[in-house]
């Protein structure tokens, strides 16, 4: 999936409801209360996070040319798609990104993948004296004893990972470009890996879009992990999902409700906004399914909101609000975030 | 065999020492201070890595340049040696406390002058024998080097607070200025001066003005798809290093660009690219070319006036480390002074950006990075009108460097003693191939370039992958 089709496929989703700056924060991964509920109120999982180092010029750059295509438009300060941007949006077997489950844990899988296939591959080669491309030490030290506990000095360890590799790249959602983006980044004897630049100008793309190929092959990869069918993948992806994809924050505050505090007393002793406290509470709904909303609304609140908002086809808080006095903004997130759950 | 020899061939598998070396060791371990200053290139590293052999104790070495640094525990852990660590801000809080706790069980601890601020780090260095403190690219020190960094100058006081310990001084260019600030701020005590010649006899001067910046391109053009690499091109700014890579690429030249704008991950893959011989050129800013292990540079190109004649020595040393011939050459116009001064002043602190630092509610924010460093430094020590004296008269003297260097490539006079001159040495001996100014005849020196490598092998991902793990 390239830049663009990205960009038009969140734009598509959020059409009229959001800015056209929503889609960069959501890249990013953003951890504001706002962009974190927008995850779940647009079933926007696969993208959050993707491409943190994204600078605002390259998606300014991006969005402005998708204005020119008249792929999209600007109404009333929210973004909207056109016809015609619906029209170019191809349609994918399937979204190989993942974002929400990894938040950038993927690197740290790929730094240590990197750096055992290289060792490996020097230490077959005989040539045990090599500068390791992998520098951060908590990589190294992850890698040595890993490979120490997998006897690495044997080979079989090294024909193993390839026939692990091998079967996890032939999955079939996954196409040649992808192949030889993942395999092409590595390094090894005397085979040096491509540079994002090198790969790109190979195929004719862009830097942007070498790096989601390679982050939707790096993804789909870490999906199909498994401990019976890879288990040296598997060992070596230790600690890489995400099992409670919250920030520290919003963990801190929910180990106080679950301990029966109020959002007034927990803002209280975290010295925080009740603003941001919610944020959290969003956040921890939008990752919980089963997490009870009860003492914050009541059912019938929710049909009530929800009844309107699909009555009025929108889910713009204000305008909800507008129509609800009676109800807080918080509970107008709290009914829309937890009713997409519910579709899922 | 003498027991230095036996370390030379068993820790560093070499068979001699280059010269000067062995005396340099020997007073080492002696217990003397010592300065040296020898080209890059020369066995700087085992200086003072071999005399750790003979001595009891930890070998602290200070190193200013982070990627330096990184790249020594490197080339030390290759050679076997794991009693090594490296003490910086980047090392991680929990990896931290983990060194200090164990401070004792390293040989060579390398850190930054900044950690020498650190009061635990101290505390654990305290309870150490150390067997001798190195100062790495010492010309840093020196406020008229050309890469001063203000950090360094704490060192002073922290080899004070140390007991009385030996220190090494290592740098591979000072002029005489120079070498008198390092010894007063090291306190070295009547140290065993080595003066290395800096004349590389095996590289070649030569200098080219041309009329306009489309010149240079041709010229560079010309030069690189009719002789032999490696070489390197180093000119000023990244979007120059990515439009001549496009140029030569699409001459059939097998060629990158490197800049610091890059992810670091493929910063290191187009290093090893090069050092591996899988690229022949590369078109870089000043960021390339530290820890580059690479002996067979054949050719440095700039395209420029470099901001210093250190920091160009320093460029053109990374030629010809095997010791076969080698060219470097520069291509000028005569406006490019006034470009090169305006490219040395960018992070330099004019007088009003002096005030603002005086001024009481002064945000260090507002200012570029270097300039805050070197501001907050001299803030603690001088007034308001001696800072800004002192920096007019930095400014003036590398606008005199300049000056100096621009007048060295335009006089008639040979530019290989010119540029010695300028370390207050002189060139004792005149290789075959000088400088253009010498006369220089450069297809005799460079071999004519065959074919143009064809780099477009078709991807295969199963085979790469059989490539890197063949079993
Ligand atoms: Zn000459």
């Amino acid at each position: 999936m390239h830049f663009h089709q990205i960009l038009l496929f969140i734009i598509h989703k959020i059409s009229g409801q959001r800015s056209e700056n929503a889609p960069f924060y959501l890249l990013k991964g953003k951890k504001s209360g706002q962009t974190i509920q927008d995850v779940t109120y647009f079933q926007l999982h696969a993208f959050f996070s993707i491409l943190p180092q994204l600078s605002k010029e390259d998606y300014d750059t991006a969005i402005t040319e998708l204005y020119k295509e008249q792929f999209i438009e600007l109404k009333e300060s929210t973004v909207h798609i056109t016809d015609k941007g619906i029209s170019a949006i191809t349609q994918q077997k399937n979204v190989l990104l993942n974002g929400w489950q990894y938040r950038g844990k993927e690197h740290v899988f790929w730094k240590r993948l990197d750096l055992a296939v290289q060792t490996l591959s020097q230490f077959h080669a005989n040539d045990k004296k090599f500068v390791p491309n992998q520098k951060d030490i908590d990589t190294q030290q992850f890698v040595k004893d890993y490979l120490i506990q997998h006897n690495f000095r044997q080979f079989n360890l090294s024909k193993e990972m390839k026939h692990e590799l091998h079967l996890l790249l032939e999955n079939p959602s996954l196409d040649d470009l992808h192949r030889t983006f993942f395999v092409y980044r590595l390094s090894g004897f005397n085979t040096i890996g491509l540079t994002w630049e090198q790969l790109a100008r190979y195929h004719k793309l862009s830097e942007l879009d070498a790096k989601i190929i390679f982050l939707e092959c790096l993804h789909t990869m870490l999906d199909n992990i498994s401990r019976e069918a890879s288990p040296l993948l598997y060992s070596l992806a230790k600690n890489i999902r995400i099992e409670t994809p919250l920030t520290d924050s919003a963990f801190k505050t929910n180990s106080l409700l679950e301990k029966g505090y109020s959002l007034e007393q927990i803002a209280d002793l975290r010295k925080l906004k009740i603003n941001t406290i919610e944020d959290h509470v969003i956040e921890i709904v939008s990752a919980n399914k089963s997490f009870p909303i009860s003492t914050f609304i009541s059912k019938e609140q929710v049909y009530e909101i929800l009844h309107l908002s699909s009555e009025l086809q929108t889910k713009k808080l204000t305008e909800i609000k507008n129509r609800l006095p009676e109800v807080s903004y918080f509970q107008v997130r709290l009914a829309l975030t937890r009713s997409e759950q519910l579709h899922e | 065999m003498s027991k230095l020899n036996e370390i030379l061939q068993k820790k560093f598998g070499h068979i001699s020492f280059r010269e000067g070396q062995k005396e340099i060791i020997e007073q080492i371990i002696n217990g003397k201070d010592v300065i040296a200053i020898l080209p890059t290139g020369m066995g700087k590293s085992l200086l003072y890595q071999l005399p750790a052999y003979m001595k009891e104790g930890t070998v602290i070495i200070v190193s200013p340049l982070l990627s330096l640094m990184q790249d020594q525990v490197e080339q030390l852990k290759i050679l076997g040696e794991k009693r090594v660590v490296a003490i910086n801000s980047f090392l991680p809080f929990q990896e931290r406390e983990l060194a200090f706790r164990h401070l004792a069980d390293f040989k060579f601890i390398f850190t930054s002058p900044e950690m020498l601020q650190n009061e635990q780090f101290n505390r654990a260095l305290k309870k150490l024998s150390i067997a001798y403190v190195v100062a790495d690219e010492a010309h840093c020190i020196s406020q008229w080097g050309f890469d001063f960094r203000p950090d360094y100058l704490r060192i002073s006081n922290w080899l004070q607070s140390l007991n009385k310990v030996n220190v090494v001084a290592l740098t591979a260019t000072a002029t005489k200025d120079v070498v008198e600030d390092i010894k007063k701020t090291l306190r070295m005590n009547n140290p065993f001066e080595f003066i290395h010649s800096l004349d590389r006899p095996a590289i070649a001067y030569e200098v080219v003005e041309v009329d306009n910046q489309q010149e240079k391109l041709s010229w560079i053009l010309g030069r690189v798809t009719s002789t032999e690499g490696p070489g390197i091109i180093y000119t000023q700014s990244r979007k120059k290093t990515e439009v001549y890579a496009a140029f030569l690429r699409e001459k059939g030249i097998s060629v990158a660009y490197y800049h610091a704008k890059m992810e670091q991950s493929d910063r290191i893959l187009i290093q090893q690219q090069f050092q591996q011989g899988h690229l022949e050129w590369i078109c870089a800013t000043n960021a390339f070319g530290m820890g580059i292990h690479k002996d067979n540079i054949r050719q440095i190109i700039h395209d420029h006036i470099p901001t210093s004649v250190a920091g160009y020595m320093q460029e053109v040393g990374r030629a010809a480390r095997d010791g076969d011939q080698a060219i470097a050459s520069l291509l000028y116009t005569s406006t490019d002074v006034e470009q090169t001064f305006y490219v040395s002043m960018q992070d330099f602190p004019e007088e009003q950006d002096i005030q603002i630092a005086f001024k009481p509610e002064y945000a260090e924010v507002e200012q570029a990075e270097t300039t805050t460093r070197i501001l907050k430094y001299w803030k603690e020590r001088l007034n308001e009108q001696d800072t800004i004296q002192l920096f007019k008269q930095i400014k003036q003297k590398k606008w005199q460097d300049i000056q100096k260097f621009y007048s060295m490539i335009q006089n008639d006079i040979c530019l290989r003693q010119q540029l010695l001159h300028y370390f207050d040495q002189p060139l004792l001996e005149k290789p075959i191939h000088c400088c253009s100014k010498c006369k220089l005849d450069v297809p005799s020196i460079l071999g004519k370039r065959m074919k143009n490598r064809n780099d477009q092998v078709e991807m295969n991902w199963k085979k790469r992958l059989h490539t890197l793990l063949p079993l």
